[in-house]
């Protein structure tokens, strides 16, 4: 996939608000994400972020306006093409994390790599050490602190092929040194993939240089 | 996935299927297979939907003194008219007797054996065979060589009642047939002599029968001018177990000849009771399916979280469905094993008694097919409301 296009995009839920009761740097808007550049989309908290990856992702579709990747509108995917999606094109970090809590670190990890087999053992080996929670492998996620569930989700985000990567708040519960490790690792995979990166903040960015501002 | 998913699965709720699903299905497959074992001993085939009566006017104290009335006397048009134009009669033929004199003689190395007989005639459809070489020619005349059809009764009496305790010779059916004698046939200033064969052995009509058209041609030149009124009548009924037959049958003064409809009688009441067994597994089987569907709809709304994030991680909702499905799939299977387990025991218990009476027990693959058919059904729907369930996700 190389490129996403969102349209005069609102939620249904606030279709009936006014222009000026709406986030403009959110919704209303036609943007364009290309495959192999940063974006970073930065408002304050509740202003529609996790909603938009939501439609990025098709986890909802309750909205006006249109996305399309590479042209063709999003409504169209059948519940197949959405898993195929999911497995081989786009990568989300949601805010929640979305992690099993009953499963132990490398368990969730293992759910998502052995759908794709996109990393070997040892590869996901390094990638929990270079974000230093690799002794925690076989610790219960529901044992964790959020700040290592969040890096346990970043290198589960990572165990896939994609075109672009949405991260939502990826390192709101990491500290700077945390957040310089993390934003190393998920570079290093998306210039790996040369791929598009689509990243949200409420003011504690992901240290990536070149991210351009929406 | 199944580490993440049997999580909230409810033992007792699938032992409680299981056991039900496990009753059910035994029952109906169990009913089933007696039926089809145990309806070989009533004589009910497979082929064969309707049944054929034998009526006559029943014998009285008058009749046997010549002074009979209506009632005793013999069966006339209005009584065909009348039981033809019942619902449940298919058919209606008369029995046509020869109205002249028969004798009939075998000749055993020069020695001969002759005896008076009587001779019958029913239209050809109502035979319950076809033998070889049925059937008159007119123009054959004086040589033609007249067909029998004796019954079946008569053999068996010669074999297991005169022979038996004379101790002559017991005969086969294909040993009588070869047999040729001659039947003189004499009336209206005529006599002759017919050589006559035995072709066949009826056990639908307890009678001497020759062809009808052979009957009809020897009357008219035996017996002219006499009115051939028939003496007994054959029905054929489409369901034998019909009271309304037996409430015709006593108001129009009329008997049924044998145990015929009796047998037929017992078929439908075997037929009856092996049906309401069936349903009753039925019900159990349709209750344990709606106690499955409502545990694994319970188990998905349990599991709706993890489903949902399962398809957040790329897994296709047909997977996901799947690991429900293999769940049902096993149970379901174990359920079939047991119910077929307990129909081979059933059919071990019952196979001895029905031999011993006669029946030839079909094998139980039957019911071991229609076991698995219920089951892939109940998985079936099963499935499908597993896929429902999870078409609400995203």
């Amino acid at each position: 996939m190389e490129r996403i296009e969102i349209r005069d995009l609102v939620p249904e839920p606030m279709a009936r608000l006014r222009a000026e009761e709406l986030d403009r740097r959110v919704w209303h808007r036609d943007l364009e994400l290309r495959r192999g550049q940063y974006y970073l989309l930065e408002t304050e908290s509740g202003r529609g972020k996790s909603s938009l990856c939501s439609f990025l992702y098709g986890l909802r579709d309750d909205y006006r306006g249109q996305i399309l990747f590479d042209g063709t509108d999003i409504r169209q995917f059948s519940r197949a093409r959405w898993a195929e999606i999911r497995r081989n094109e786009i990568a989300l970090l949601p805010q929640e994390m979305r992690l099993f809590p009953e499963l132990t670190v490398m368990e969730n990890i293992q759910l998502k790599n052995r759908l794709t087999h996109h990393k070997t053992s040892e590869q996901i080996g390094a990638m929990l050490s270079a974000l230093e929670v690799e002794d925690k492998a076989d610790t219960l996620v529901s044992q964790l602190s959020i700040g290592q569930q969040q890096r346990v989700a970043i290198v589960r985000t990572l165990c896939q092929p994609f075109s672009f990567l949405l991260l939502d708040e990826p390192v709101s519960h990491l500290d700077a040194r945390c957040n310089e490790l993390a934003s190393q690792l998920i570079l290093a995979e998306a210039s790996a993939q040369s791929a598009g990166i689509f990243v949200t903040s409420v003011g504690n960015p992901l240290a990536i240089t070149n991210l351009s501002n929406l | 996935m199944w580490r993440l998913l049997r999580k909230n699965i409810s033992g007792w709720q699938m032992a409680g299927y299981a056991i039900a699903s496990i009753v059910g299905l035994a029952i109906v497959i169990i009913a089933y297979q007696f039926y089809r074992d145990a309806r070989g001993l009533l004589g009910e085939s497979e082929t064969v939907t309707s049944e054929y009566a034998v009526l006559s006017r029943p014998v009285s104290m008058l009749s046997t003194f010549g002074i009979g009335a209506k009632a005793s006397e013999g069966i006339d048009q209005e009584d065909i008219d009348a039981l033809a134009q019942q619902p449940w009669a298919k058919r209606v033929g008369e029995f046509t007797a020869a109205n002249f004199s028969v004798t009939g003689s075998v000749e055993f190395g020069g020695k001969s054996m002759w005896s008076h007989l009587f001779l019958e005639a029913v239209p050809d459809e109502f035979l319950d065979i076809a033998p070889r070489g049925w059937g008159f020619n007119p123009a054959d005349g004086a040589q033609a060589e007249i067909p029998i059809i004796i019954s079946k009764d008569y053999l068996a009496l010669y074999n297991f009642g005169y022979a038996s305790s004379r101790g002559l010779p017991q005969i086969n059916e294909g040993m009588i047939s070869k047999i040729p004698f001659y039947l003189y046939l004499s009336g209206n200033g005529h006599s002759n002599r017919y050589r006559a064969r035995i072709v066949g052995f009826s056990t639908r009509l307890n009678t001497i029968a020759a062809p009808l058209d052979f009957i009809q041609w020897a009357n008219e030149r035996y017996a002219p001018g006499q009115e051939a009124q028939p003496s007994r009548l054959i029905v054929e009924v489409d369901d034998p177990g019909n009271p309304e037959i037996e409430r015709f049958l006593s108001r129009a003064g009329l008997e049924v000849a044998g145990a015929g409809l009796d047998k037929s009688r017992a078929a439908t009441v075997l037929k009856l009771v092996s049906s309401a067994i069936g349903a009753v597994g039925i019900a159990i089987c349709a209750l344990a399916l709606f106690i499955l569907s409502l545990s694994v709809t319970l188990l998905l709304q349990k599991n709706r979280q993890k489903n949902s994030n399962l398809l957040f991680l790329g897994y296709s909702p047909r997977r996901v469905a799947g690991c429900y499905l293999q769940l049902v799939g096993w149970i379901n299977l174990g359920v079939t094993a047991a119910a077929i387990g307990a129909l081979l025991i059933a059919s071990y218990l019952w196979r001895g008694p029905l031999v011993q009476m006669g029946a030839q027990p079909s094998s139980p693959w039957a019911g071991i097919l229609l076991g698995a058919i219920v089951m892939v059904i109940i998985t079936a729907i099963a499935y499908l409301s597993i896929w429902r369930s999870l078409s609400h996700l995203k």
